[in-house]
């Protein structure tokens, strides 16, 4: 559905514009990023839809989407791109203001690839740094998935892939604080 | 000897320990001093940017910060997705100094960003700062038999007015370091797609399609074996290939090396130093190649006589 009246002002658009920095109306629907996704196959909407449906102000549509939270920031659209629109940067400008509009898909999918994000963050605020290990153990917990790379643990931990043990950087109190003051940053918006 | 600020990244102490184990002992033989960055945090990697603005420019800019405190004013990375992360930051700082100032808020007890540090992939700086004749005057062992086929990825080139190196479509920085070694490196049209990087672990299905398909174009290239210079790219062509091989029902295994496990190899370090038991998918199959005369396919001469023979025998 096309919300959109002639009269109305296109405050989605302006929204993205703002905060990817990118022209979304310079796009003249070639398709040529769809074609070029390696993901375009597990989009509900292809990127070139995404452009449109941004042009014609379709936030809802766009919002509950699963199209930005496919996207893999490869970045073989934008170089294709012969108006030079920053998809990438558009597609993060969508997902960033789903998270601050607190919109939440139904898509197993798309939770499960937003709870991945949530617990990587999570891991650096908590380390500093990343654990391969832990990252994949606490993931399939959290999403109730036992048994998932069950097959891939034995041989890489057989074969010191990865580590049972794990190193903090010493200034982990600095990351928290920097995690503290960037959600300050984020709020203050 | 020249000094490098080094970026290890989290994967080097886990699932890439071979890449940054064999890193030093080929930058020690070309005479690179590696200095680690004091106590480096995470570079956010994707997650930081998909889930929030402040952070994905205020872990990298850390490390940035604390890396101009140090001697070299090039920073190396091995990690390509660290790289891409740090090099964001840096042009982003660079090109918004009210944009620095507000995320430097965040750590202010770290000092100040002043932009005095250059950052490169460790490719990169091998291509550009060491440069081809200097490699090739290192090699020992040539690598002569071996087909390989360079595969990129998507961040080390991508997007070009981020990373300014290399082709975006079809690079050849890393070709020519292989050639530099002795190996052929063969023409390969999927060296810059994308393997599904961090859906590794939520979203299998999508790495397992589109590493599959980089698995298998590799492999109709004729290559014994793929090189890498990613992290991310290694263990999703390396771990999850016995997936991959099931479901396609192949018949073939394709190895995943670094390229700086096959400069190693070249440069004279025992196979016990590549740390090839790191490997899931076995690579000695493809590296006795090595030395090998390879049997050229002979050129089929067309002259009247044979094409007359050949239609007579249609017939």
């Amino acid at each position: 559905m096309i919300t959109l009246g002639l009269e109305e002002k296109n405050t989605f658009l302006e929204a993205i514009n703002k905060k990817s920095g990118a022209n979304v109306l310079n796009c003249y629907q070639c398709g040529k990023c769809a074609s070029t996704c390696p993901v375009s196959d597990y989009m509900d909407f292809r990127p070139r839809e995404i452009m449109q449906m941004i042009k014609l102000g379709m936030k809802e549509e766009t919002y509950m989407s699963n199209s930005m939270w496919f996207c893999l920031t490869c970045a073989a659209c934008s170089g294709r791109c012969p108006r030079e629109i920053d998809i990438p940067a558009v597609m993060e400008a969508i997902r960033h203001l789903v998270i601050e509009e607190n919109y939440r898909s139904t898509s197993k999918k798309v939770k499960d690839i937003r709870k991945f994000h949530e617990i990587f963050l999570e891991m650096i605020k908590r380390y500093g740094r990343n654990y391969e290990l832990r990252m994949m153990a606490e993931f399939n917990i959290r999403t109730r998935n036992f048994f998932k790379d069950m097959n891939l643990a034995p041989k890489a931990l057989l074969k010191g892939k990865i580590p049972l043990g794990h190193e903090s950087t010493k200034s982990a109190k600095a990351i928290r604080k920097m995690f503290e003051l960037a959600g300050k940053l984020e709020k203050r918006k | 000897m020249k000094k490098l600020t080094y970026f290890p990244g989290c994967s080097a102490h886990g699932t890439s320990e071979e890449f940054d184990h064999t890193l030093k002992l080929v930058m020690k033989t070309l005479d690179v001093e590696l200095e680690d960055i004091p106590d480096w945090n995470c570079c956010g990697a994707t997650s930081a940017h998909v889930m929030t603005e402040t952070l994905a420019l205020a872990l990298p800019l850390r490390n940035l910060v604390l890396a101009e405190q140090l001697e070299s004013k090039t920073m190396g990375i091995a990690c390509a997705s660290c790289y891409s992360r740090m090099k964001m930051t840096k042009v982003q700082m660079d090109g918004n100094l009210d944009l620095a100032k507000k995320i430097n808020s965040t750590i202010i007890q770290e000092g100040n960003y002043k932009g005095t540090v250059d950052v490169k992939s460790m490719l990169q700086f091998c291509y550009e700062d060491i440069g081809l004749e200097t490699i090739r005057s290192k090699v020992t062992k040539k690598l002569s038999g071996l087909k390989v086929a360079c595969y990129y990825g998507c961040l080390l080139t991508r997007p070009k007015a981020i990373t300014q190196f290399d082709s975006p479509e079809y690079p050849m920085s890393m070709d020519r370091i292989m050639e530099a070694l002795g190996a052929e490196a063969v023409e390969f049209d999927y060296k810059t797609e994308c393997c599904g990087a961090s859906f590794s672990i939520s979203n299998t299905d999508v790495v397992l399609s589109l590493s599959g398909k980089i698995l298998e174009v590799a492999k109709e290239s004729g290559a014994h074996l793929i090189v890498v210079a990613c992290p991310l790219c290694q263990s999703n062509l390396d771990m999850r290939q016995p997936d991959i091989v099931k479901i396609s029902g192949w018949k073939y295994t394709i190895p995943i090396l670094y390229f700086t496990q096959l400069m190693a190899l070249a440069f004279g370090f025992p196979r016990e130093d590549l740390r090839l038991n790191k490997n899931i998918v076995p690579a000695e199959d493809a590296l006795s190649n090595i030395g090998k005369i390879q049997e050229t396919p002979q050129k089929v001469i067309k002259t009247k006589k044979a094409v007359a023979a050949a239609e007579s025998e249609v017939e």
